[in-house]
């Protein structure tokens, strides 16, 4: 592949969380961490599972398994650190992740019509086509896990 | 692999926070239902056993906040006993002590005091977070390895809640004292 064709395609993280594979745009995603202790304290907002602790920072950790309608799995001990929108704000968030993330190019394709609106395109991936998500409206829609199996009971 | 993430991301990789100038706080660590947190020293007036408080206390009638079940005078002034546990929303426990807030007409149950620590920083509560807690916390603090939320003394009650708790109370002053009621 030459450079300009290279630099047409753009980058994405492969993650695997719970049974199900997708991608987020490499641009938004930090760094893979090791697993450390989550901290848990009292809070009202659905979507968090707790907070870590990376390089001085405080991290929220998302509940992207519920957010997706799967279950997490007893090996998603890595934190894949990603950064999120809130206004003009930017915020590290975490979502734990098996550890197996992989890195690679290809074309963001357009989503199929009956994707939810956090999905923002797709992606082929060997034989696979995954879901590239919008990660901001993964965690603040709240709709996904719901979206996301009716489209594929349709399919 | 990790490995393939880490090397072709870094260009975003978070940076370590940069030391800034700190200022030390001394803060109570206490505990209910078994979770930390952490309150300003100087945001607290006084430390009391619930049987201390107990001959003091009246009970309100009111079942709209249900974490507020009584009242406790100190130096002619009723405070709002808060269940900390139920402001919270943690599993009922049976609390032991009340810590009587300095400027605030509250009172809150709680199980245990930990001990005294100072915090160099505490950190703003993630933009991620947006319930409640945006109001029952002004940050968190990283205590030995832990981080625990630093309660915004305020956030006990809001302005709506102390009408209603007000309006409950006057009912209830004639009444007497229920002995050992702060403990329930």
């Amino acid at each position: 592949m030459n450079q300009a064709a290279q630099s047409a395609q753009s980058s994405f993280v492969i993650l695997q969380i719970g049974e199900r594979r997708l991608a987020l745009p490499a641009q938004i995603v930090a760094e893979l961490a090791p697993p450390v202790r989550m901290h848990c304290f009292p809070h009202d907002t659905p979507s968090i599972l707790g907070v870590i602790l990376r390089r001085g920072h405080i991290v929220p950790v998302y509940d992207a398994a519920s957010a997706l309608g799967v279950h997490a799995s007893s090996a998603q001990r890595f934190f894949l650190i990603a950064r999120r929108r809130f206004g003009k704000a930017r915020e590290f968030g975490a979502i734990p992740v098996n550890g197996d993330c992989e890195l690679t190019a290809g074309e963001l394709q357009p989503p199929a019509a009956d994707r939810p609106s956090c999905v923002s395109g797709m992606l082929q991936y060997g034989d696979e086509t995954l879901d590239v998500f919008d990660l901001d409206a993964l965690m603040s829609s709240g709709l996904a896990a719901d979206a996301l199996d009716s489209a594929e009971s349709r399919a | 692999m990790p490995s393939a993430v880490r090397e072709s991301v870094s260009r975003t990789a978070m940076k370590a926070n940069p030391r800034r100038a700190r200022r030390q706080e001394t803060v109570v660590l206490f505990a209910v239902a078994n979770q930390m947190f952490a309150i300003a020293a100087d945001a607290v007036q006084e430390i009391r056993s619930t049987d201390s408080l107990g001959a003091s206390a009246i009970e309100i009638e009111q079942l709209e906040i249900g974490k507020v079940r009584h009242t406790v005078q100190r130096g002619g002034r009723a405070y709002f006993v808060v269940n900390a546990g139920m402001h919270f929303g943690l599993p009922v426990t049976r609390p032991t002590l009340v810590l009587i807030l300095r400027q605030r007409r509250v009172a809150v149950l709680i199980d245990r005091i930990e001990r005294m620590a100072e915090i160099s920083d505490v950190h703003p509560l993630p933009l991620a977070f947006s319930g409640d807690e945006r109001r029952w916390y002004c940050g968190l603090a990283h205590v030995d390895d832990l981080v625990i939320p630093v309660v915004q003394p305020d956030g006990f009650l809001t302005d709506d809640e102390f009408r209603t708790l007000d309006l409950a109370a006057n009912g209830s002053a004639s009444r007497p004292p229920i002995e050992g009621a702060a403990s329930a």
